[in-house]
């Protein structure tokens, strides 16, 4: 079995749904002819043809009403966003005619927008961004967030099998840069679970999507000064798998929350307040927030290298957290 | 001191010509080739003027033509047009209804009123066929009427009672039906159902039938993005959306010169690319047959159409508004044509109802709309702890094809290729 990179693996679980459920479909801007700006719908329409791999005017807007409206005749809408940074142009629809229809009108939303998201590619402000805490606020809505090839293919597909509006967050410097085999079987990954990526005693870092390999980098520079980091990749962040944040701060009694997106009003602060109602008495250590700089996404490389977290800043902070 | 300035352009006039009457006449079309079912085209401009140092709106014209008769319909027969007229009359009844309720606060929030729109939401929802779906807006609630839901329904929305279609989770006209009446439920944001109705009339199509989908917007409403967005998106993939621009004059306090500058709005078929009608709003029969001829459109595959349909919004835009910017001579032009007045008329000329048959009809519509007040009032409110439920749908749950299961194209089955390396960002 060859190893397939993450963009594969989402690309696999796309098609493998639209072969078994003739009520998925996908919809969005240059995913038919050309692929997707990412190449993740490359070759779908060949294969079910442009009734089921939608090709749309440059339209959010439209784009996710119309796979809301399709859903409310049975069928399951992907809705591709060529980047994550335009789901602003669709967060009305988002927010109140998706998000709210189950509970107003008691009409399910079985679809699933999904596109590339986050930094590190120099892709500038509009191209980098890191939406998803804006969207885990918001009642009614799933936001899922990969970090490996397997939870993206098994995530994806359990997201097109999920009977409320989910939110997929792929992130664009992992597509081709990590890569490990996938189960042959059909499988999926339970949505609202997180994962322990790496087990250790002494401190945990909480976080998900591309920032789980910043920890694992700092985890292997702290190793060798015998320093055990846990890495638990929270997998969704809405909702949030209270008992897996629990239990990992009960074992290690000290905890840093990284993410990706910024500090202020990111889902690390969530994530801190549930540690406070969950595991108080289990700390040893104040509850640390690593997270970008409360800026825009800069372009020119240093100052995203500047922006983004780093490998040094998850040491340091561990280091601090250890002799605390 | 009174000093006085045009608005840009006429409210509800696109041009000069004006006729009395005669009733299937030969359709006008207007300066960009948009047929105009009217049978009148008034003159009338929406002033501004500053009197005393006091800004309002004033009304410039010729406002005493008497309303010509009703368009003679070119397929509602006898029966049909008395059931659009109960229906109408039933729109009305309940919204008076509903604001004896408001009086006497049992109405939870505001209360939103279609008068004097009775005609074009009742007769265009009546235009459809079971399958088709509606997205009405808030002064379409005669459109819910038409399309199956109670007016205790509706009452028990506005009193945010426990037996009411949301279960007093959302207000007023705010609700829908998937399954039987097939109506999506309104936000509050203005143009969002144009691109949710395309959405299902593509849903449909996926599973092998063509609908026709009607909605409803404001000259305010059109305004939005989603309303361009959506019926674009219509537009191009050939989807039978019907968008009734209701031109009621008015969106809130603005007046429609205020809102867009082309004359007609009606024109921006063209820009989309789909036919494009003029309606007045206030004959149920123009709106039907145009309606209908839409659906028909649709059925057969040829896609979406606009309709403006000229009315005026006969009250503010929500019961705490007295409207008191709107000046008064507009109300006396339109008073005069009261869709329900126009109908009876034409109904007691045409011989297919008796003064005695009127009557009835309309005791029975009183006393349905006592009977469903009662029952409406009666209701419970809902138990406080369901605030917390239904957020999400039960995974358990089955969500059902509308319209039969897609039929897929036959492909062998293979596995996805690599990607190719042309990625935008790397």
């Amino acid at each position: 079995m060859a190893a397939v990179t993450y963009l594969e693996a989402i690309r696999e679980g796309i098609w493998e749904e639209m072969e078994r459920d003739p009520a998925v479909f996908c919809i969005g801007e240059d995913i038919g002819v050309y692929g997707g700006a990412f190449k993740v719908t490359e070759g779908f329409i060949h294969h079910f043809g442009s009734e089921r791999v939608i090709d749309t005017p440059i339209a959010e807007a439209a784009i996710v009403s119309a796979a809301f409206g399709s859903s409310l005749t049975g069928m399951r809408p992907v809705a591709e966003f060529q980047f994550m940074d335009f789901i602003s142009c669709a967060h009305n629809q988002i927010i109140n005619m998706v998000a709210k229809a189950n509970y107003r009108w008691n009409a399910p939303a079985p679809l699933v927008l999904r596109g590339p998201s986050g930094g590190g590619v120099s892709g500038g402000p509009f191209h980098s961004q890191n939406p998803e805490t804006y969207y885990a606020h918001t009642p009614g809505l799933k936001v899922i967030c990969p970090a490996t090839a397997r939870d993206a293919k098994g995530l994806i597909k359990a997201a097109i099998r999920d009977n409320n509006p989910c939110l997929f967050f792929e992130h664009k410097f992992l597509y081709r840069r990590i890569k490990e085999e996938l189960p042959s079987e059909d499988y999926t990954v339970e949505i609202g679970k997180a994962r322990t990526h790496r087990e250790g005693r002494d401190l945990s870092v909480i976080t998900y999507a591309a920032m789980v390999y910043v920890a694992q980098e700092a985890a292997d520079i702290l190793a060798k000064d015998g320093i055990e980091l846990e890495i638990i990749d929270l997998r969704t962040i809405a909702p949030l798998d209270k008992e897996a944040i629990a239990n990992t701060v009960k074992k290690t009694n000290r905890v840093i929350i990284l993410h990706e997106d910024t500090k202020t009003g990111g889902i690390a602060g969530e994530v801190a307040a549930l540690i406070n109602e969950l595991a108080f008495d289990d700390l040893d250590a104040p509850i640390t927030r690593i997270a970008s700089l409360d800026t825009p996404v800069p372009f020119s490389p240093p100052l995203e290298k500047f922006f983004l977290p780093k490998v040094e800043d998850v040491v340091r902070e561990a280091r601090r957290l250890r002799a605390y | 001191m009174k000093s006085k300035s045009v608005l840009r352009h006429n409210s509800i006039t696109n041009g000069s010509r004006r006729d009395g009457n005669a009733a299937g006449e030969a359709l006008r079309t207007n300066p960009h080739g948009i047929p105009d079912y009217r049978l009148e085209v008034p003159d009338v401009r929406t002033v501004e003027e500053w009197v005393d140092g006091q800004f309002r709106y004033n009304i410039e014209g010729d406002l005493s033509a008497e309303p010509p008769p009703l368009r003679e319909s070119k397929y509602l027969n006898k029966q049909a047009s008395i059931e659009i007229y109960r229906y109408m009359l039933l729109n009305r009844k309940m919204e008076q209804a509903l604001e004896n309720l408001f009086k006497q606060q049992k109405v939870v929030g505001g209360v939103y009123l279609g008068l004097g729109q009775e005609g074009c939401s009742c007769a265009s929802a009546y235009a459809l066929q079971e399958g088709d779906w509606i997205g009405p807006m808030i002064r379409n609630q005669g459109a819910l009427l038409v399309r199956g839901f109670k007016p205790r329904d509706v009452m028990m929305q506005y009193m945010a009672k426990a037996d009411g279609p949301t279960g007093g989770r959302d207000a007023g006209s705010h609700f829908g039906d998937k399954h039987k009446h097939h109506i999506a439920a309104p936000i509050s944001m203005l143009g969002d159902l144009i691109p949710v109705l395309a959405g299902v009339a593509l849903g449909a199509r996926l599973q092998g039938k063509n609908i026709a989908c009607l909605t409803w917007v404001g000259d305010g409403g059109q305004s939005t993005g989603p309303t361009y967005e959506g019926f674009n998106f219509a537009a191009v993939q050939k989807l039978g959306v019907i968008l009734i621009v209701e031109n009621n004059l008015w969106a809130y306090s603005t007046p429609v010169d205020r809102q867009v500058a082309c004359k007609d709005l009606a024109d921006r078929a063209i820009g989309y690319g789909v036919p494009g009608f003029i309606v007045d709003g206030t004959d149920p029969n123009q709106v039907y047959d145009v309606t209908r001829e839409a659906a028909q459109r649709a059925y057969s595959g040829q896609g979406a159409t606009l309709v403006e349909a000229k009315m005026m919004r006969m009250r503010g835009h929500a019961m705490h508004d007295a409207a008191a910017y709107v000046p008064k001579p507009y109300f006396e032009y339109w008073k005069k044509r009261d869709p329900i007045t126009r109908m009876e008329k034409y109904l007691l000329k045409k011989g297919w109802l008796t003064d005695k048959q009127n009557r009835d009809l309309l005791d029975s519509v009183e006393k349905e709309i006592e009977q469903d007040r009662e029952i409406a009032d009666a209701s419970p409110f809902p138990e406080a702890h369901l605030a917390g439920e239904r957020v999400f749908c039960d995974d358990s749950t089955q969500i059902p094809f509308l319209y039969g299961k897609p039929k897929v194209k036959r492909v062998e089955t293979k596995k996805v290729g690599a990607a190719s390396d042309a990625a935008h960002f790397r």
